[in-house]
């Protein structure tokens, strides 16, 4: 039952895509979506494509792999395009069906929102495909730090977001086994309606968070008497160092940028 | 001789409700030298968790003191000198890994302590080749053998280059193997490192080799000795629901029976060496 929960997608590799530093490729990711939010032409969409396509071909991954991150949201896309297809005045009436309308302007804007939606997705899907939990974490302490001055908790949000990661093979490992010591005494997970399918987690759900407890308030002591006093003062064995290909990486990204801005006063 | 470790008159009671309170370490006064390997043994409950959390100073005496080379526990401005001086080795070794890599989770003391990045480098390479795990640096915890992740857990603590490592039932989770390499691990780390060890115990033959072994039983100390002194009170020792090494038991029981045979016989090597004098 659990053996397919992976953390996170990363699909490991040697690309220079792989090894670009956590931080810039969380960056080209922001910039990346608000850029997509600039382009108003569906030839803008060229250069969008035209980006992922390169990073796609670099990274080695696989496409089936990109389409399985665009899954889950399938019916958030299908929502968002019907509703902006219906209910969006403006434009020649083309179809009535009843009260709604589907009018070119209705189709446009669906068709771009969905595309947004899509690029989004493959965007973001494509930094945890290629970055491991770990060095996102890194990435994303390392982003943090400067605020920590006006309250971000960067330590503490990386160090939560570290013990998750050790801890949710452990947690996953332990579910397994109280499953099938349930199971071994008759305990039934797999049969009924959901109703019935939630009550049978119960015998799962609470030795497992009663251990999980137990867990944490060893784990702290552990950590105290490692001399763990907070982000104060406290030194990471790995540096995070910029190299060439990452300020590569990034005027790559400012170029693409620029062109889908520059695409804005095209008149196709 | 030097002393790292000494508690005087330490007795000590959780807090909590007033009606179950008590001592759960009473008066027990005690010397560690510097570089020995010291094995402490007692059944369930007799204080042996509670006493190791007094040498790092996760617990403070209710009455009586402390010394951790010299600091005093209760001192709260040498807290972290003293954690980082004795350091503390749990029984779980999935609950004392913090990190998802294994050299970032020996990194984890060194850099809690604030030091240079090169130089915690060097550390945890350090620490990893000396219980034999540098191979696995990059391994997940979750990816190692129990006996493989408490030796990872021993080398975090070796990575703050603690003078004393205090070891509370390391084993106790382990399957045979696992015990195996965590014990020679610790063993080689107080030959050649020089490190002093303080190892609790249950299995009894982890500690016959030691250079003196303690036995504790209802928060107080009943026997302090070299392992021969300590394992010839089978009697004492059974009382108190200990068992002792199964070549003394057989010593003992041969004893019993009329055979004139020493009863501070410990490894099968001797008992060889007896038998075939
Ligand atoms: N956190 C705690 N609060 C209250 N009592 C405790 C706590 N931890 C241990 N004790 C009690 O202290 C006694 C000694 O426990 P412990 O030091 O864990 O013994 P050992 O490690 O030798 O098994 C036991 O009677 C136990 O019930
Ligand atoms: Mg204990």
């Amino acid at each position: 039952m659990f053996r397919n929960i992976t953390i996170g997608q990363y699909v490991p590799g040697d690309s220079v895509v792989h090894k670009l530093d956590p931080r810039i490729k969380i960056i080209i990711t922001f910039i990346f979506i608000i850029a997509i939010f600039f382009i108003n032409k569906l030839s803008g969409y060229l250069f969008a494509v035209f980006y992922l396509w390169l990073i796609i071909a670099i990274s080695k991954i696989p496409f089936s792999y990109i389409l399985k991150g665009l899954r889950p949201v399938i019916v958030i896309l299908l929502l968002t395009v019907s509703l902006n297809i219906f209910f969006t005045p403006g434009g020649t009436i083309l179809y009535t069906v009843g009260p709604l309308r589907i009018t070119t302007g209705g189709l446009r804007l669906a068709l771009f929102m969905g595309l947004r939606l899509i690029f989004l997705i493959i965007g973001t899907s494509l930094l945890t495909l290629t970055t491991s939990p770990i060095s996102l974490t890194d990435g994303i302490e390392h982003i943090l730090k400067p605020f920590s001055s006006i309250g971000v908790p960067a330590h503490e949000l990386a160090m939560m977001m570290t013990i998750a990661l050790r801890f949710i093979p452990t947690l996953i490992e332990e579910a397994e086994k109280i499953m099938k010591a349930q199971m071994a005494r008759g305990a039934d997970f797999e049969s009924g309606n959901i109703v019935k399918r939630a009550k049978g987690l119960v015998p799962l759900l609470v030795p497992l968070f009663i251990s999980a407890f137990r867990r944490a308030d060893e784990l702290a002591i552990a950590m105290e008497s490692r001399c763990y006093k907070g982000g104060q003062n406290r030194t990471r064995m790995k540096q995070l160092k910029t190299q060439p290909r990452d300020y590569a990486a990034l005027a790559v990204t400012l170029i693409i940028v620029m062109l889908i801005v520059w695409n804005r006063s095209w008149t196709w | 001789m030097e002393h790292i470790i000494i508690t005087q008159h330490l007795s000590f009671e959780y807090n909590t409700e007033e009606q179950t309170r008590q001592l759960v370490l009473k008066d027990i006064n005690l010397r560690f030298e510097k570089g020995q390997f010291i094995g402490i043994i007692g059944h369930n409950g007799s204080g042996k968790s509670t006493l190791a959390k007094q040498f790092n100073a996760l617990l403070l005496p209710t009455d009586g003191k402390v010394y951790v080379k010299g600091m005093d526990t209760k001192d709260t401005s040498h807290l972290w000198d003293i954690r980082q001086t004795a350091g503390l080795v749990f029984q779980n070794p999935d609950n004392q890994i913090v990190a998802a890599i294994v050299e970032e989770d020996v990194a984890f003391g060194p850099e809690n302590l604030g030091i240079p990045p090169d130089e915690i480098r060097e550390r945890v390479e350090y620490a990893l080749k000396a219980v034999g795990m540098w191979e696995y640096k990059d391994y997940p915890p979750h990816m190692l053998s129990g006996g493989q992740k408490q030796r990872v857990a021993i080398a975090g603590i070796i990575a703050m280059k603690p003078e004393c490592i205090i070891l509370d039932e390391p084993t106790a989770m382990l399957d045979p193997i696992g015990r195996k390499e965590v014990i020679s691990t610790i063993k080689k780390l107080n030959k050649e490192e020089g490190i002093t060890v303080i190892l609790i115990t249950h299995f009894m033959e982890e500690v016959v080799e030691a250079d003196r072994v303690i036995v504790m039983d209802d928060g107080k100390v009943v026997l302090d000795g070299t392992p021969k002194e300590v394992f010839k009170e089978v009697g004492l020792l059974k009382n108190i629901g200990l068992s002792v090494p199964q070549v003394t038991e057989l010593a003992y029981q041969l004893k019993n029976e009329g055979f004139d045979i020493p009863s501070d016989i410990l490894t099968v090597k001797e008992m060889v060496d007896f038998i075939c004098r």
